[in-house]
């Protein structure tokens, strides 16, 4: 639940993970609705992780915000570990 | 001083020992705690209360003592709040007792108790105002506080200990350890954790019998079995806090200032048996020496053989007090009443059946009585006692112990941490934790059970469920049988009756003085919600958290508002659940481990040559050179000059450094970058801005080009990790699967930054006659590879000093020989103060004016915007917002009195204006060069050049009269800096 799996690494703490940002949910298509007018979902936030304490391998997490549960990781850019 | 006395106790060993309580000495034994050889040694009273102050004792045998705290040691180590139920003894300890003065007999500040009314709920809100607080404040302060801070910690720091393991259970009682064997059984990995020195909690004392034999043979058998299959038993192991799923233990097997670990447990299972606190019953008087808790007293006699007393009187709304006083008894001490509050025929039929044989044996039982008070100004002489049906008709029986039993309230603090909730259970009369996440479960008293059998099947079923929660495959067999004390029948009975006049002496929670009073007036002043009034009395704060106090609080604030229990609810708890040093949580993390420091390669020659180095983010850099000067200011003054007539050197070094290349390098460098790196030349260098996503500037630096499909990227040394994170996150999503890296090279060159009108000579002694070319005719912003002393060198033409100035980036290997060389070659080093006032000279850029908030159009950067590049940013940039008038602008200024200093951060104003700030000072330096304070400033794009503005800064220093000027201050045209060397393209050798 608070650990995450680095797909290189395994399932690994929390504390060794970094946030980057989450990434906008809402319809909006421009710039400024990106921006400014992002709406937030209380059962699924997609997050850009990094692993810092390992492999700085950067990961897409999605996470249900209000319980903390993770309920899936994938590695960003399409590389394969 | 007494003779020890022949005391037995299934804790104790034979040795004997001396100890020292408040200067006196005092034998004991060896597996004594301060609380039981005190007790055993006729010391009743122990502390004062700390609002009040009122003689104290012991209540509790456990952490739930709110009382008895000392400070253990000598000042400035002294240990404070320490509980003496948990003070293991060791011969020659010494320790005494807190909050009286002068002596614990004769305390003047319990004159305090006269004026009680004065000190009741949220007093400081209500008295000692007038004329002035500040009259008041310091004798309260002075009188507030449980225990005195220490001086100094020397205490040995914690073993850190990472584990995971299948199921942590928690209490080593019978639950747990039912719990913890079918886990085992099971297949688990289990670790078993008891705070105790030893296992069994109440197992220790009950005559109970366990599968057939005696309890404490059952628990040897266990803990064998355990051992066997690998669980691992923690004892003298406190589980002290949790956060996310993580647990965190800390042990002292050595005792208070001995060797102790920090275990940060990861379980896939927690099972919580930890028990349930008795509590207490409120009544006149009931803090006085000698009111005890009826389990304390039993414990106290069975694991060390202490006598709480000699006459007891027992109070309680339960069926154990009549199997407790046949053990007390037993024990040696004469049981004068048993006072039930609950009617005769309420009991059952086994504990009806010992009263018959108590009173036989010339035990006074009571059926629906109370103790309405407890006789005696220092300690306990009687028990005033009547009928609740008419309590007018009272009458006095003589006794110095009054033990107290209403009930027990589980412990719940680890239950609710990760989201679970408290339901009201109403034959406990008590609250427990229900709807846990998966894989937590309470077992035992924790979960409301009270009778053996029913402890032993739940704690074993949460053994099992546990087991399966983590995934272990084994059959864990069948629960143990016990047969003890029997199932406890019990009515809720929370305070005796009274008049109101006596409900300021009904105590609730012992350690913070809270009392019935108390609740009722905040009641009155509508603090109703238990939340509120915890807040408002302090009913549940401090060391005790609540555990005697928090249920029988709950439940009187329920009687005094007419509501039900369970509507009322409790007060969070708040980690640690027992307290514990700051050194323990500390662990090694303390002093210079706190933090990593970086250090530049030319690091030991800054300090063997008396630079000062202050810590800039993680990095130490030298701020000023001492032979300069004696401050900080007085030196950069001293170098900024220097720089500008003859020259210097600067460590540069900690300017982060990205390499970036590949087929799709130039086109990532475009993307994050205002203006564009692809059209820079091999050999050449661009001053470049990073923009953010919403338009604003993330930061600044130069971009190298290395070749056609190779650069360097240089960012500020406060972002070097940030930006190296931003470059890679965009190369994953953005450029994902395109041809390009980038790597972190910050530690792979050193950049010796060589500045002023002297550079280019002093340069072409040190690299030598192969370089003498380059540097000629070295353009501004051109760099060139080479080698020198055998090692490879990039020497790199550009200034942030607005000086004629290079940069070196060379091997680490090589910097220390090249930096003295340059110093021999008459350049001398300057600090970091002095790189200031070089560049607010010049009006470049730094963090105070990259702030996060400013536009490239806000800083002037207009012309690196006009190309258009559909960077990141680029959109947002684009909006009428960032144009508007209030708009900051980058300006310079300038004391209208020459002479006048102002600082970074002073707000301005229009003159007049009293209130709104048009703007505000972003750096401000001394200028030897100009000989007068310079800054510069974020000001609204209305004011025009040459505007007198005000810098206010009451703080610091007062208003001063500025003016606003360009930007740069000095040699606007860049003169300097473009210098051609005099003789270009001669070369003589």
């Amino acid at each position: 639940m608070t650990r995450l799996q680095c797909p290189f690494c395994g399932p690994r703490e929390l504390r060794e993970f970094q946030f980057h940002k989450t990434l906008p949910t809402g319809p909006g298509g421009s710039a400024y609705e990106r921006t400014y007018e992002r709406v937030a979902d209380a059962e699924r936030s997609l997050e850009h992780w990094q692993h810092v304490g390992g492999c700085r391998a950067w990961l897409h997490v999605e996470r249900n915000p209000s319980t903390g549960a993770v309920l899936a990781v994938v590695l960003l850019g399409g590389m394969r570990p | 001083m007494k003779p020890p006395p022949p005391r037995q106790g299934c804790r104790l060993d034979a040795q004997p020992l001396q100890f020292s309580f408040d200067g006196r000495s005092y034998p004991g034994l060896a597996g004594d705690t301060a609380a039981s050889a005190l007790l055993a040694n006729g010391v009743r009273l122990m502390g004062r209360s700390v609002k009040y102050r009122r003689r104290r004792g012991l209540l509790a045998a456990g952490p739930e003592e709110p009382n008895a705290l000392f400070t253990v040691g000598a000042r400035p180590d002294a240990i404070p709040n320490v509980s003496a139920p948990l003070l293991q003894l060791r011969d020659g300890l010494e320790f005494r007792s807190q909050n009286r003065w002068p002596t614990l007999g004769f305390d003047l500040a319990s004159a305090l108790q006269a004026g009680g009314g004065l000190f009741g709920a949220g007093f400081y809100y209500k008295t000692f105002i007038w004329p002035s607080w500040r009259w008041y404040e310091t004798p309260i302060r002075h009188l507030a506080g449980l225990g005195e801070a220490p001086g100094r910690c020397d205490l040995p720091p914690p073993v850190l200990e990472h584990c995971s393991c299948d199921v942590v259970v928690a209490g080593a009682g019978a639950a747990g350890l039912a719990a913890a064997l079918a886990a085992a059984r099971a297949g688990a990995k289990v670790i078993l954790c008891e705070r105790e020195p030893a296992c069994g909690g109440e197992l220790e004392y009950e005559a109970a019998l366990v599968g057939g034999v005696p309890a404490r043979a059952w628990v040897r058998a266990a803990l064998a079995e355990l051992a066997a299959l690998g669980a691992r038993v923690l004892t003298h192991t406190t589980l002290v806090a949790e956060s996310s799923g993580e647990l965190l233990a800390h042990g002292e097997p050595g005792g208070l200032a001995g060797m102790n670990t920090l275990h940060y447990i990861r379980p896939r299972a927690f099972v919580i048996a930890m028990g349930a606190i008795e509590c207490p019953i409120a009544f006149r008087d009931n803090d006085r020496p000698g009111v005890m808790l009826l389990n304390a007293a039993e414990r106290y006699l069975a694991r060390y053989g202490a006598r709480c007393g000699q006459e007891l009187v027992l109070f309680a709304n339960n069926d154990r007090a009549y199997p407790a006083a046949q053990r007390l008894l037993a024990g040696g001490m004469r049981v004068r009443a048993i006072v039930d509050t609950r009617a005769a025929d309420a009991a059952g039929a086994p504990a009806a059946a010992l009263r018959d044989e108590l009173r036989r044996a010339g035990v006074e039982c009571l059926a629906a009585h109370a103790v309405l008070a407890a006789e005696g100004s220092t300690a306990v002489r009687g028990a005033r006692v009547a009928p609740l049906a008419d309590p007018a008709a009272a009458r006095q029986i003589a006794c110095d112990t009054i033990l107290v039993s209403g009930g027990w309230a589980p412990a719940l603090h680890a239950g609710l941490r990760e989201g679970g909730s408290a339901e009201f259970q109403a034959g406990l009369g008590a609250f427990i934790a229900s709807a846990q996440p998966a894989g937590r479960a309470s077992a035992g008293a924790a979960n409301g059970h009270l009778e053996l059998a029913q402890v032993l099947r739940d704690g074993h079923e949460a053994g099992v469920r546990a087991a399966r929660a983590a995934g272990a495959p084994g059959t864990p067999g069948a629960a143990p049988d016990g047969r003890g004390d029997g199932e406890p029948r019990l009515a809720p009975f929370a305070r005796s009756p009274a008049p109101e006049r006596w409900e300021k002496h009904q105590f609730i929670d012992l350690q913070n003085d809270v009392t019935v009073a108390d609740l009722r007036t905040a009641l009155a002043e509508g603090f109703l919600d238990i939340e509120h009034l915890k807040r408002y009395t302090t009913l549940g704060v401090g060391t005790e958290q609540g555990r005697t106090g928090g249920l029988l609080g709950a439940a009187i604030l329920a009687e005094l508002r007419s509501e039900a229990l369970p509507g009322i609810g409790l007060s969070r708890t708040r980690p640690p659940y027992h307290p514990l040093t700051m050194r323990s949580i500390a662990g090694f993390r303390a002093g210079a481990a706190v933090k990593v420091a970086r250090r530049t390669p030319l690091h030991e020659w800054h300090e063997a040559h008396g630079g000062v180095l202050d810590p800039m983010d993680l990095w130490l850099r030298p701020r000023y050179y001492r032979a300069n000067g004696a401050s900080a200011s007085t030196a950069a003054v001293v170098e900024a000059r220097q720089v500008r007539a003859h020259g210097g050197i600067a460590d540069g070094s900690t300017l982060g450094k990205l390499e970036v290349a590949g087929p799709d390098a130039a086109a990532f460098l475009d993307y994050l970058y205002l203006n564009r790196a692809s059209t820079i030349k091999p050999g050449r260098a661009r001053y470049m801005v990073n923009l953010r996503e919403d338009g604003c500037v993330l930061d600044d630096g130069l971009v190298l080009r290395l070749g056609a499909e190779r650069f360097i990227a240089t960012v500020s040394s406060s972002h070097g990790p940030h930006m190296l994170a931003h470059f890679e996150h965009y190369r994953a999503t953005e450029f994902a699967g395109r041809r390009l890296t980038v790597t972190d090279v910050t530690e792979a060159w050193v950049a010796i930054v060589v500045a002023g009108p002297q550079s280019r000579a002093a340069l072409e002694r040190v690299l030598g006659a192969a370089w003498r070319d380059t540097l000629g005719t070295l353009g501004h912003m051109g760099f060139a590879d080479g080698d020198c002393h055998g090692a490879g060198l990039r020497l790199l033409r550009a200034s942030f000093s607005g000086e004629l100035a290079f940069e070196l980036h060379c091997r680490p290997a090589s910097a220390v020989q090249l930096w003295q060389e340059l110093c021999d070659a008459g350049l001398a080093p300057y600090g970091l103060d002095a790189v200031d006032i070089l560049r607010v000279e010049k009006g470049y850029l730094v963090s105070s004016e990259i702030n996060g908030e400013t536009t490239p159009f806000d800083l002037g950067l207009d012309a690196l915007a006009h190309a258009g590049n559909p960077c990141l940013g680029r959109e947002l940039l684009d909006r009428p917002a960032f144009h508007e008038p209030q708009r900051p602008r980058l300006v310079g200024l300038r004391a209208a009195d020459g002479r006048a200093a102002f600082l970074g951060g002073a707000q301005l104003t229009v003159p007049g204006e009293l209130r709104r700030p048009c703007g505000y000072v972003t750096s401000s330096v001394y200028s030897p060069t100009l000989g007068e304070w310079l800054g510069l400033a974020l000001v609204a794009r209305s004011i025009d050049l040459e505007a007198r503005l005000v810098a206010r800064d009451p703080l610091r220093g007062g208003d001063v009269a500025v003016r606003v000027v360009p930007p740069v201050h000095f040699d606007p045209d860049g003169t300097r800096m473009k210098a051609q060397p005099a003789s270009q393209g001669s070369a003589t050798t």
